[in-house]
């Protein structure tokens, strides 16, 4: 007797062990996945913004570049005529810093002895700004040889292309970083007679450099074709003017970086992590067209990592904690054990165990109502209630950037599996929907994440929804979940959802997106079928009638998810709950909604998808009153527009989306289309010669033109790694 | 999209009858195969019941009219619908085709 309780208090003891470590593990490979999953989309982020932000600078100081070479080649005819005028150079430089504000100063500079008169032969008048006005001086003196400088002597070797000098620190005029733009101007007999400049000032470039928006303590630089930094983000301001291999020199162990240098210097693109003194950094690089020059953009690996390591600490935290608890409950139960030394007793432990679990699992999901205090247009509750057994149900919601987004699911089965399952899709929701804004989109990412898991069999029945607290837009997809209650004054009914298929099932799965427009005091109530489906002690199910009994548009969230659990409870009555039962209840109160409609359309590039646009034109057209002819010719602009996404945006084969927004205002009709394909801007496309003749008339190049001409307006942004092009036409 | 090409008196004329978007075009430029190698000859295109063209329609025509060109033929754009004569004007078609009114 006394030794078979010994043998039972041992194998209690065995089994509690056993537990904690088969939860740590759990916890341990769980928190691993998800480390390593955020680390790679963290890591992705931090180069795509690295190359926007290159990108963006690049295409800024391209321009500045192109405008100064156009400025100085437009002059050089001039120039030519103005060399036997030498007289007339003062006026001549000074008119060319007056019109091109991006010009801080201009010479004219004569090959010396060109001119025989004693006071042109040495003679090179320079106009500059100096606070408010234009200054003129003749830099031709005793101590300033100008023809050995490298302005003018590469200038005059230059040819038409012109010399972009290497930058210096300009110590006469506001000691401001130069650089100077040459090109030879040549006599009516084909000599060089004189070299025409512009200097451009590049302390902008540093303040541009400054304001990018990313990651604060990143090095940000512009390196000319020598290695000098020409410019810097201010805070490596001491670092300007110096040679980057020297600065490389000057420190122990910088091999990486070095190499990384030789790799910039040699008009190379790339990107490369690099050890330096203890610390590691990514760098990415590319080259700026035209100059020769680089740009580079140097981040420190922890910063790239930085919410990542919080993040970890937190769910560290929670975890010890869990474990803590499991612990103590086992001790607990242990004793109670040796007290009752009873069967039951080791059922009851289970239970409690599974119940910790799940606790931690719902203290992840936001429960501090109401969650937006000092927001009044939208009045939301939630609720899970618990089965005996732990289950997979969630909800999770967020307001970003003026937009609600929500969504509610419910894993397959039930158990430890199920849980983990639903903690990962909940971090999936929160990871996607920080930076997409198409539920589709959204639901599209989580299913392909989930199917690679791979997890058994396992799958989630799951809605997403994102709710345009402006307009009272809502854009939603369905993946098997149960269709929400719409709540309106006039009438309740189940929202129409196209059903798709539950998250994890299929790879290639081409989820349809849905919207409709919520009018002020609309609401919407989801649930899980732990409700519909909760069984009496006679077998009979809830039902969806019971529960649109319980539904009236008139009362606060709160007071909905009260009446529903005390109307379920009491039709249950003394039979066990056998599912986790989920809802999650909001009410859009805005009573000045913003007067524009959005309808949207997502197409995969197939070309077969075109005609869809058809369609989704007639909408639109409906909506904003238009006639036909209106409405067939923006069917054409936006066939084409979007043609050229479908043929152009992704590499042959490869699977892409393109989004297609219509927003329509009382006076205006905008169509934003955007692509996360290759950089391609059409609007940089020279307009077809529709004059010309048959014969040298080309077969194609009409498309853009006909947007061009159809639209008021057209305009190309790359923005996060998408292409977004916004047609405008006006309707008044 | 329908394409229907009727050959008489050494004029090949043919009816399109439908939307001519960019899903379809490479269906009709394959239909229209015989126009071209016919080219030599008297060619109709009969837009009566042509809705919609964009510009992969447009190319399909210029492509018909090369064609003729260079082999010395004719052709004659029949019927189109105010909204497409619009987009032949904005495209400077009007001047590349000869446009007739039945």
């Amino acid at each position: 007797m006394e030794l078979n309780k010994h043998r039972s208090e041992l194998s209690t003891m065995l089994m509690g062990v056993l537990l904690v470590v088969v939860a740590i593990v759990t916890l341990g490979v769980t928190s691993l996945v998800q480390y390593v999953h955020t680390r790679n989309i963290l890591m992705e982020e931090a180069e795509r913004r690295a190359q926007d932000n290159i990108d963006h600078v690049e295409a800024e100081f391209t321009l500045v570049v192109d405008l100064v070479e156009s400025a100085l080649r437009n002059n050089v005819w001039s120039a030519s005529v103005l060399v036997s005028y030498p007289d007339s150079l003062w006026a001549f430089t000074r008119g060319i810093v007056v019109d091109n504000p991006f010009i801080y100063g201009s010479s004219m500079a004569m090959v010396p002895g060109y001119h025989r008169k004693e006071q042109f032969k040495v003679f090179a008048p320079y106009a500059h700004r100096e606070e408010d006005s234009v200054v003129s001086v003749q830099l031709g003196t005793e101590e300033y040889d100008y023809a050995s400088q490298e302005w003018f002597a590469e200038g005059v070797k230059a040819g038409e292309k012109g010399h972009w000098s290497e930058p210096y620190f300009d110590e006469g005029g506001g000691n401001k970083l130069m650089t100077t733009y040459s090109v030879p101007v040549h006599d009516h007999r084909g000599r060089v007679a004189a070299v025409l400049t512009a200097d451009v000032a590049l302390d902008w470039v540093s303040d541009r450099l400054g304001r990018l928006e990313d990651y604060p303590f990143a090095l940000k630089m512009l390196v000319s074709e020598t290695g000098q930094i020409m410019a810097s983000s201010p805070q490596y301001e001491s670092l300007r003017r110096k040679n980057i291999m020297e600065v490389a020199d000057e420190m122990e162990n910088a091999e990486e970086f070095k190499e990384v240098n030789r790799g910039m210097l040699a008009g190379e693109e790339g990107s490369a992590p690099v050890h330096l003194q203890g610390k590691l950094y990514y760098v990415y690089y590319d080259k700026v067209q035209k100059t020769g020059w680089s740009m580079s953009i140097t981040i420190p690996v922890e910063e790239i990592y930085g919410d990542l390591r919080k993040l970890n600490l937190q769910v560290g935290a929670l975890q010890t904690l869990g474990v803590l608890m499991l612990i103590l409950i086992l001790v607990v139960t242990i004793r109670n054990l040796r007290k009752m030394a009873d069967i039951n007793a080791k059922k009851n432990r289970m239970d409690s165990e599974l119940h910790v679990a799940n606790t931690l699992q719902m203290a992840m999901l936001p429960k501090d109502f109401p969650p937006f205090p000092e927001r009044n247009d939208i009045d939301i509750f939630a609720r899970v209630v618990p089965a005996r057994e732990v289950g997979g149900d969630l909800y999770d919601f967020f307001i970003r950037d003026e937009r609600l987004y929500f969504c509610i699911g419910d894993v397959s089965g039930k158990g430890v599996p199920a849980s983990l399952i639903m903690s990962v899709t909940r971090s999936l929701f929160r990871t996607v929907a920080g930076h997409e804004k198409s539920p589709v989109r959204i639901v599209s990412s989580m299913n392909q994440n989930l199917v690679e898991m791979n997890v058994n069999d396992m799958f989630v029945t799951f809605f997403c929804g994102v709710l345009d607290m402006q307009t009272g837009h809502l854009r939603y997809c369905n993946a098997g979940h149960n269709a929400p209650v719409l709540l309106d004054k006039d009438q309740s009914a189940p929202l129409s959802v196209i059903p798709n298929l539950p998250l994890g099932i299929l790879p290639s799965m081409n989820f349809e997106e849905q919207e409709i427009d919520m009018t002020s005091g609309a609401g919407l109530f989801l649930y899980t079928d732990g409700l519909t489906e909760a069984e009496n002690q006679a077998l009979e199910l809830f039902g969806e009638e019971r529960m649109m009994k319980v539904l009236q548009p008139d009362q606060t969230a709160t007071v909905m998810v009260e009446r529903m659990t005390e109307a379920v409870q009491s039709f249950v009555g003394e039979a066990p709950q056998s599912d986790d039962l989920t809802m999650l209840h909001f009410r859009y109160l805005n009573d000045t909604p913003m007067e524009k409609t959005e309808r949207h359309l997502i197409l995969h590039n197939d070309i077969q998808q075109i005609p869809q646009l058809a369609e989704f034109v007639e909408t639109v057209g409906s909506l904003a009153h238009l006639g036909s002819a209106m409405a067939m010719s923006l069917n054409l602009a936006l066939e084409e527009a979007v043609t050229n996404v479908i043929m152009y945006a992704y590499p042959p084969g490869a699977d892409g989306l393109v989004d297609i927004e219509a927003i329509i205002r009382k006076d205006e009709l905008q169509f934003i289309i955007s692509d996360s394909g290759t950089p391609f801007d059409p609007t940089a496309a020279p307009d077809a010669d529709v004059t010309l003749d048959l014969e040298d008339r080309p077969i194609g190049g009409l498309g853009i033109f006909l947007v061009r001409n159809i639209m008021d307006k057209v305009h190309y942004q790359r923005t996060d790694g998408k292409n977004i092009l916004t047609m405008s036409k006006n309707l008044l | 999209m329908e394409v229907k090409i009727i050959e008489k008196d050494n004029v090949l004329t043919a009816q399109l009858n439908g939307r001519l978007d960019t899903a379809v075009s490479p269906e009709v430029s394959s239909a229209l195969q015989p126009l071209i190698d016919n080219a030599d000859k008297t060619l109709v295109l009969d837009c009566k019941d042509l809705s919609y063209i964009s510009s992969s329609g447009l190319r399909i025509f210029l492509t018909v009219r090369k064609a003729a060109a260079a082999k010395g033929g004719k052709v004659v754009v029949k019927d189109i619908n105010t909204e497409i004569r619009q987009v032949f004007m904005m495209t400077g078609f009007l001047n590349l085709f000869e446009i007739q009114e039945s």
